[in-house]
């Protein structure tokens, strides 16, 4: 295992989540078995106070994981100059078995934190407090998908060997690979661009239709298709290089660090568009859930869409 | 999501913080002390990577060893002529070089033998040959670093020296003069004879060389030229220079990861005491919560208070560490703290360390305190925050 | 709109020092009605208070504000409540004695996070009625009694609230400044709130303005 100050930062911050994400965990399923709004018992005034320590449990823990994450993928780059062949964090990924699973599951927690703090938000505005339990319920789910993200992350970073050769992104976003990721590259290209548009389209549709269950699922499709068609196409345009596809270098200064821009405006979007399943429109906030997503996930789409369209108007030709 | 900052909760939290100013106090002056004395290392270690890293004349390209069971041994010199007709190399030189035991002191010299006539592949070796003859007739001379002088001085050799050769009798060398000051780091514990001497000294082979250096004409090939000569010869170690780089860093990650071991541990005790400070309530502090609560404070309003005095603190300590970190560091030049890093061996020596701004270890020190400390308070602030305001007014 | 219903307190009821602070109370009082509250130190009045402004809850029974239960509020909606309707007005005053007179009357505004202008209003419409703009940035400490009652009662107006509630309020002034407090009293009748004085100081009693006077003896309303 590679003992640098970064991985042991991010082992040690991890340890502190730990401990607290267990508090929350048994409280919740205190909460969760034993809440009943209408009693006057110390119990459940016992309860109550408890359930107020469990959110700021999750609402710390979140704050921090945002931008954890970031640091996260810096210290994957970082690493990729010890490793052999990965030049850059795409590299690191790879190397492991765990790399892509724990970056899933990083990303599918950022969304489920949120959620949880969205819900939490939206049950303390009403004196009945109609989503205790729902809430607390949810969360007791939420831990174990956050502890199995910890146990990734541990297991990648003890399973990191310097000495074994890795594949970086010219091998692992080609077709002619093996990875998981190379599937997409099999799809013809106008296909999954069409897909991609065609889903944007199909996500105002729904909007304009207040189609909440279509909106979401739409949202949710929309995730795999953006970055599918980043890394395939519009990818190559930031690069301007039809052989470059990788996600991550797009976030360096060297591209003017356009990738925050990219993934924030995607996560927003897809965010607030996965809400409006759960809550339409949030009591006193004066702009539907739905409008938010529309408008994020078309930014996107815009940004995403102005690389291609510059270079061809700039050089006459695609890639 | 849109709230704009609240002022006068970020005065309120101000207010409190210097209402208990003994507490607070010693609480900020630990953990700026913490924090400086991490920064400072993660800072010595950046700046030691970064100058060995860019002082490319003390890197070689390639590095040629012949290696038998395992072991280094001598290389022919032969090599040479071979490596020298690969395609993209642009210099061959063989190095004869080695450590020399010093018994009265306990200390290893380095030394270095040179000839005239050949490229130097270090531009400090060739001003050593433009002023100075090694050989003149019979006699041999040496020229040493400051560390070097310096011990032979304390042991009485003040214009010669007596090597040892392994057969015992010994081989009378004189002193020529010492290394500039420029690249202290390296040059600290040399000594520069001719190869000659060196051979003599060592009863070294007149054909074999310690390793072989070579220079390419582009810097991207090296690791292919590498992979060739390996492949003409197979019972070699060919080190490239990014190899080496790789190295280093990995020891300096090892050497600031036991200092980062330790820093937890003060750390894991410096939030014990924080958090058993913060837990112990006087009565004046539950009476005020009482009051906060009493005029129409709600339990997350007086979280968020807490909150803000918590990142407060935190901030603060963290700029101030950092702060004093980069003057200890780079304009004191961090006495104590360097020599652990460069060293600790008995010809010490003191260098310049260069200024380099990384903000990733900006970050890395962030993440270790800032949410340390926070996460230090939350139950004690959970526990204040939901007392029960009648009992405390009463 | 106050209702008090069946309304008993017991304190420490699970240990072996049961309380009986109040028994199967039940009053009623209307909007902008001054009620005087006239009992000795633990009769319970004090009690009533807490009870109305929601610092404490029942053991049994129901507090009813505008048409609105509120002896079962969860805390924070608890704190809401308090912020938006009442003005408390504590025996010893209460205040941040570290802190100046601006800071303190502004202190039940600070989560709300609102304009600087917003809360500038709403402090010089207080300070200014209640005479303490002069000593706006005095610490709280180093004023008089009468002046630190002051700001106590410019602190529980700052929000605008329907109802007062004193508790003792002249226990630590002398007659000049008792009379000062019941000078206030009525300008504050005036500006139609619901006020409840809880005091055993003679000279509430008999006064003109107030409407009605209710003797607590043992925790039971005895006239």
């Amino acid at each position: 295992m590679i003992l640098s100050p970064e991985i042991l930062a991010i082992l040690i911050l991890d340890f502190i989540f730990i401990f607290f994400a267990i508090i929350a965990f048994i409280l919740s399923i205190k909460i969760f078995l034993g809440w009943d709004a209408n009693s006057t018992t110390k119990k459940q005034y016992r309860l109550e106070k408890q359930s107020f320590l469990t959110a700021i449990i999750i609402k710390y823990i979140f704050i921090v994981k945002v931008p954890l994450f970031l640091f996260f993928i810096f210290t994957l780059d970082k690493m990729s100059n010890v490793i052999i062949g990965a030049m850059c964090a795409a590299g690191v990924v790879d190397a492991t078995p765990y790399g892509i699973y724990l970056f899933i599951f990083k990303i599918m927690n950022l969304y489920f934190f949120g959620y949880w703090l969205v819900i939490h938000n939206e049950d303390i505005k009403y004196e009945t407090q109609p989503y205790t339990r729902l809430k607390f319920g949810i969360f007791i789910g939420i831990f174990f998908l956050f502890i199995v993200e910890l146990i990734l992350e541990w297991l990648m970073f003890s399973s990191i060997n310097i000495d074994k050769m890795v594949s970086c992104c010219g091998t692992l976003y080609s077709s002619s690979s093996t990875s998981s990721i190379s599937i997409i590259f099999h799809i013809n290209k106008t296909l999954l661009l069409s897909i991609f548009y065609g889903n944007f389209l199909f996500i105002y549709i729904f909007y304009l239709l207040r189609k909440k269950y279509l909106f979401v699922i739409a949202n949710i499709l929309f995730i795999l298709t953006a970055i599918s068609s980043l890394i395939v196409f519009f990818g190559t345009y930031i690069y301007e290089l039809p052989t470059h596809h990788c996600p991550f270098c797009f976030l360096q200064s060297d591209y003017y660090y356009v990738g925050y821009l990219i993934y924030t405006l995607l996560f927003i979007g897809t965010f607030y568009g996965i809400i409006t399943g759960f809550v339409e429109k949030s009591k006193g906030n004066k702009i539907e859930n739905y409008k938010i997503s529309v408008i994020f996930n078309f930014l996107y789409v815009i940004l995403v869409s102005l690389y291609p369209i510059i270079f061809y108007i700039k050089n006459g030709v695609w890639l | 999501m849109k709230n704009k900052i609240n002022i006068y909760l970020i005065e309120y939290a101000i207010n409190s913080i210097l209402r208990q100013k003994a507490k607070n106090f010693f609480i900020v002056f630990v953990f700026i002390l913490l924090i400086f004395l991490l920064t400072s290392i993660f800072f010595i270690t950046n700046s030691i990577k970064y100058e060995l890293e860019t002082t490319v004349d003390s890197l070689p390209q390639i590095i040629v060893q012949k290696i038998k069971a395992g072991r280094q041994y001598d290389i022919d010199e032969n090599v040479v002529d071979q490596l020298i007709k690969i395609e993209g190399v642009k210099d061959v030189v063989s190095r004869v070089w080695g450590y020399y035991y010093f018994a009265n002191t306990g200390v290893n010299f380095s030394i270095v033998g040179l000839n005239e006539y050949e490229n130097q592949y270090k531009n400090s070796f060739k001003k050593i040959i433009q002023n100075v003859e090694l050989e003149k007739g019979n006699t041999s001379f040496m020229v040493m670093g400051q560390g070097v002088q310096k011990v032979l001085n304390e042991n009485y050799y003040d214009k010669y020296f007596n090597f040892i050769r392994p057969n015992g009798t010994l081989k009378k060398v004189n002193f020529a003069g010492t290394f500039d000051a420029d690249t202290e780091l390296e040059s600290n514990d040399v000594i520069v004879v001719s190869k000659d001497t060196f051979r003599d000294i060592f009863d070294m082979d007149e054909n074999k060389a310690t390793d072989i250096v070579v220079k390419v004409s582009n810097p991207k090939e090296i690791s292919m030229i590498a992979s060739k000569i390996k492949l003409i010869y197979p019972d070699t170690r060919v080190i490239t220079s990014d190899d080496l780089k790789v190295s280093y860093q990995n020891i300096f990650d090892y050497k600031s990861g036991v200092f980062l071991a330790i820093f937890i541990i003060s750390l894991f005790t410096f939030f014990i005491i924080i958090y058993d400070k913060s837990s112990g309530l006087t009565s004046e502090e539950k009476r005020e919560i009482g009051i906060l609560k009493a005029i129409g404070w709600k339990i997350d309003d007086v979280l968020k208070e807490k909150f803000y005095e918590s990142f407060i603190i935190s901030s603060f300590s963290y700029i101030f560490g950092v702060g004093l970190s980069f003057i200890y560091v780079y304009i004191f030049h961090a006495p104590l703290l360097q020599n652990i890093f460069t060293g600790y061996s008995q010809l010490k020596t003191s260098f310049e360390l260069p200024f380099i701004f990384d903000i990733q270890t900006l970050f890395l020190v962030f993440f270790l305190s800032v949410p340390s400390y926070i996460g230090a308070t939350i139950i004690p602030s959970w526990r204040i925050a939901t007392l029960e305001a009648d009992e405390v007014i009463r | 709109m106050i209702e008090l219903k069946n309304i008993t307190k017991i304190y420490g009821i699970n240990t072996n020092n049961k309380v009986i602070a109040l028994e199967d109370i039940n009053l009623k009082i209307k909007e902008g009605e001054l009620v005087v509250l006239r009992g000795a130190s633990g009769s319970g009045k004090s009690t009533i208070l807490s009870l109305i402004a929601a610092l404490s809850k029942p053991s049994s029974g129901e507090v009813i504000v505008d048409n609105k239960r509120i002896s079962k509020l969860q805390d924070n909606f608890a704190s809401i409540y308090r912020r938006d309707n009442i003005g408390f007005v504590f025996q010893k005053y209460n205040l941040i004695s570290t802190l100046s007179v601006k800071e303190n009357i502004i202190l039940p505004l600070v989560p709300l996070n609102l304009d600087v202008k917003d809360v500038e209003d709403k402090l010089s419409v207080v300070t200014k009625r209640f005479n303490i703009a002069h000593k706006e940035n005095t610490i709280v400490r180093n004023l008089s009694g009468g002046e630190q009652q002051r700001v106590a009662i410019a602190r529980a107006n700052i929000n605008n609230p329907k109802i007062i509630l004193a508790d003792e309020p002249t226990a630590n002034l002398d007659e000049k400044l008792s009379l000062n407090f019941i000078d206030i009293l009525k300008e504050l009748k005036k500006l139609n709130k619901t006020i409840i004085i809880a005091t055993h100081d003679p000279l509430f009693f008999g006064l003109d303005f107030v409407d009605r006077e209710l003797k607590i003896h043992n925790g039971k309303i005895i006239s």
